[in-house]
């Protein structure tokens, strides 16, 4: 249990800033030219708490999966996880782009940047969780 | 891994992941994205884009059935599918968090595309748990 919570904590911290750093500051000027697709920055940031929610259920679901079923394979495994789950979520952001006015460079940046976010989120969680050791009688 | 197996369940994940969306997305929160209709492409553009959607649920259904044999392949069975597709749909609900805070989205869509997704993802690991069981052992 307590592997699991420093596994939570790790990846969420990671995935805040990772966030942060990408569309606060590398994609600014992108998502800028589309204005029209998102919130105020005011009213973004009265619903800030809502990044913070999203993310830890995000975080959460992520390592309940990697505990029930990868747990044990270490790094690797927590990278493959990541990966295969970014590739669902390339999919989802096909369907996405298929029904709302997002421009394909924001999909394309989104999908390139959730490859490395995933797989480094799976890296983390991959190293810091481990199943209980089995002590030999 | 079996490959018959999974390319059955992988096809019919694709099948439902594809009915479900028409009739929840595209049918019963229809009038719910028309009230904001600057968040959504015309028909005309829909359409032109379909191919695209299909692609896309494709893609889904292939990893989310990859990721079930990969991880619990080997004894998730029918409750182990369907654990796993709640937690994925709680994972895709936590995405959805995110975009209502910088998208305008209204609640009502939020919360229909939570609700939705569970459901897809819960009903769809049970039709991969269902199809895709580890061999039974005979006494």
């Amino acid at each position: 249990m307590k592997r699991f919570i420093l596994a939570f904590v790790a990846a969420y911290l990671f995935m805040f800033v990772w966030g942060w750093l990408l569309n606060g500051v590398v994609l600014k000027d992108v998502y800028a030219q589309w204005q029209n697709l998102f919130r105020s920055r005011e009213e973004m940031m009265s619903l800030f708490h809502w990044i913070l929610i999203g993310q830890a259920l995000l975080i959460l679901a992520f390592v309940m999966i990697y505990a029930s079923g990868f747990a044990g394979g270490g790094v690797m495994a927590g990278i493959k996880l990541g990966l295969m789950l970014e590739l669902a979520a390339i999919g989802m952001r096909m369907a996405i782009y298929a029904v709302q006015p997002f421009p394909g460079q924001m999909i394309v940046y989104g999908s390139i940047g959730g490859l490395i976010e995933m797989s480094i989120v799976g890296a983390i969680v991959g190293v810091i969780y481990r199943p209980s050791a089995t002590t030999p009688t | 891994m079996n490959s018959k197996k999974f390319f059955i369940a992988f096809i019919a994940t694709f099948v439902f992941i594809f009915i479900f969306g028409f009739l929840w997305y595209g049918k019963l929160m229809s009038d719910a994205h028309m009230a904001v209709p600057a968040l959504f492409r015309p028909e005309a553009d829909f359409k032109a884009n379909f191919l695209i959607l299909v692609l896309g649920q494709i893609v889904i259904a292939f990893f989310f059935t990859l990721i079930f044999v990969r991880g619990f392949g080997s004894g998730g069975g029918v409750a182990g599918g369907f654990r796993y597709g709640l937690l994925l749909g709680l994972l895709v609900c936590g995405a959805n968090l995110i975009r209502y805070a910088v998208e305008p989205l209204t609640t009502t869509i939020l919360l229909g595309w939570c609700v939705g997704q569970v459901i897809e993802f819960a009903a769809s690991g049970v039709i991969v748990g269902a199809i895709y069981r580890p061999p039974s052992t005979t006494a």
